[in-house]
């Protein structure tokens, strides 16, 4: 049996069963038919579950006359998402705040999380969460290129500003569009990963103190990570959305 | 002289935080073009049965790797 959160203990012991014949109805073999569940979307659920709390709690108490703490953190958050967004895709980037704002904060407080004792970092616990996001991403922004453009624009993206070079260039284009999914997926993983590991090696050496620091630096990388996954999220959509190439 | 009305718009200026988004993405640009090449390349040789698509993969996703950092520093570069 996998080493299980007391969260994944309790969602385990309550639909494993379901998990299991679900996974099975699709042909997939869980690889511990008792715990189908691992920490990763256990995780996931907890920040889902938080995140549906909070902004049903926020949406409850909002208001134009005296608005409260929590109303101004999410104003905040939601302007400075809205002028970056602004500054990289330009006009109509309003249409794209809401999936860029919604994705910042999963990532945010999946990446803080792990500080709470007693759960993880999803984003840190393996690659497949990461992975998640940058495969929404790149749904997300294909999408919105193909909208814009139409199909055959959007494939003329692909070809390069010469014809005569498009045979070279568009397998070129679709590798590099591949990156894009892989860079975005292990830059996340790795990093939340390795803020986790420091902070663990370093409690195991000096455990009073010195994990602090580590904690804070971690605060700083779950804030840079969250901020740069939704950067480089816009970057890609103002690509896709692009007139010219 | 050119008047003030004739001169090209300037591209706007991108904020720090912005700028540094885009260039911490230039260390992951080339290993992630070559690893996701060669990746491709694995995929369509054991699906098409040969055994030079991986390598085929490898060398465009290099290619692929160098014309994205050329591309993003060209684009901030130039004026």
């Amino acid at each position: 049996m996998p080493e299980q959160l007391w969260f994944t203990h309790i969602l385990n012991q309550m639909f494993a069963g379901p998990v299991t014949g679900a996974l099975r109805a699709l042909h997939i073999e869980p690889t511990y038919p008792q715990a189908p569940i691992n920490n990763a979307v256990a995780m996931e659920l907890v920040v889902f579950l938080f995140i549906i709390a909070f902004f049903l709690v926020v949406r409850s108490r909002l208001s134009v006359e005296n608005p409260g703490g929590v109303q101004h953190v999410m104003e905040l958050v939601h302007g400075f998402v809205s002028g970056q967004a602004r500054e990289i895709i330009g006009h109509h980037s309003e249409n794209y705040v809401p999936y860029l704002t919604a994705l910042s904060i999963f990532i945010l407080v999946c990446n803080l999380i792990g500080l709470i004792p007693g759960f993880e970092s999803p984003t840190g616990v393996t690659a497949t969460v990461p992975l998640g996001c940058a495969l929404v991403s790149f749904a997300y922004y294909n999408w919105q290129g193909l909208k814009h453009h139409g199909a055959w624009g959007y494939f003329k993206h692909f070809m390069g500003p010469m014809p005569a070079m498009a045979v070279l260039m568009l397998p070129i284009e679709i590798v590099s569009h591949l990156a894009r999914l892989l860079s975005l997926t292990v830059r996340l993983w790795a990093n939340i990963f390795a803020g986790d590991l420091i902070t663990l090696v370093f409690f195991s050496m000096i455990p009073i103190g010195v994990p602090i620091i580590f904690n804070g630096l971690h605060i700083v990388v779950a804030f840079l990570q969250a901020y740069v996954f939704m950067l480089l999220t816009a970057i890609y959509v103002a690509g896709a959305v692009a007139e010219e190439h | 002289m050119p008047s003030a009305e004739s001169e090209p718009p300037k591209k706007q200026e991108e904020s720090t935080w912005v700028q540094i988004g885009r260039f911490t993405q230039l260390a992951f640009v080339l290993p992630a073009g070559t690893v996701a090449g060669w990746l491709l390349g694995t995929a369509l040789d054991h699906w098409l049965h040969q055994r030079w698509l991986s390598t085929v993969g490898l060398i465009l996703g290099t290619v692929a790797g160098f014309v994205e950092l050329i591309r993003t520093v060209l684009a901030h570069t130039s004026d």
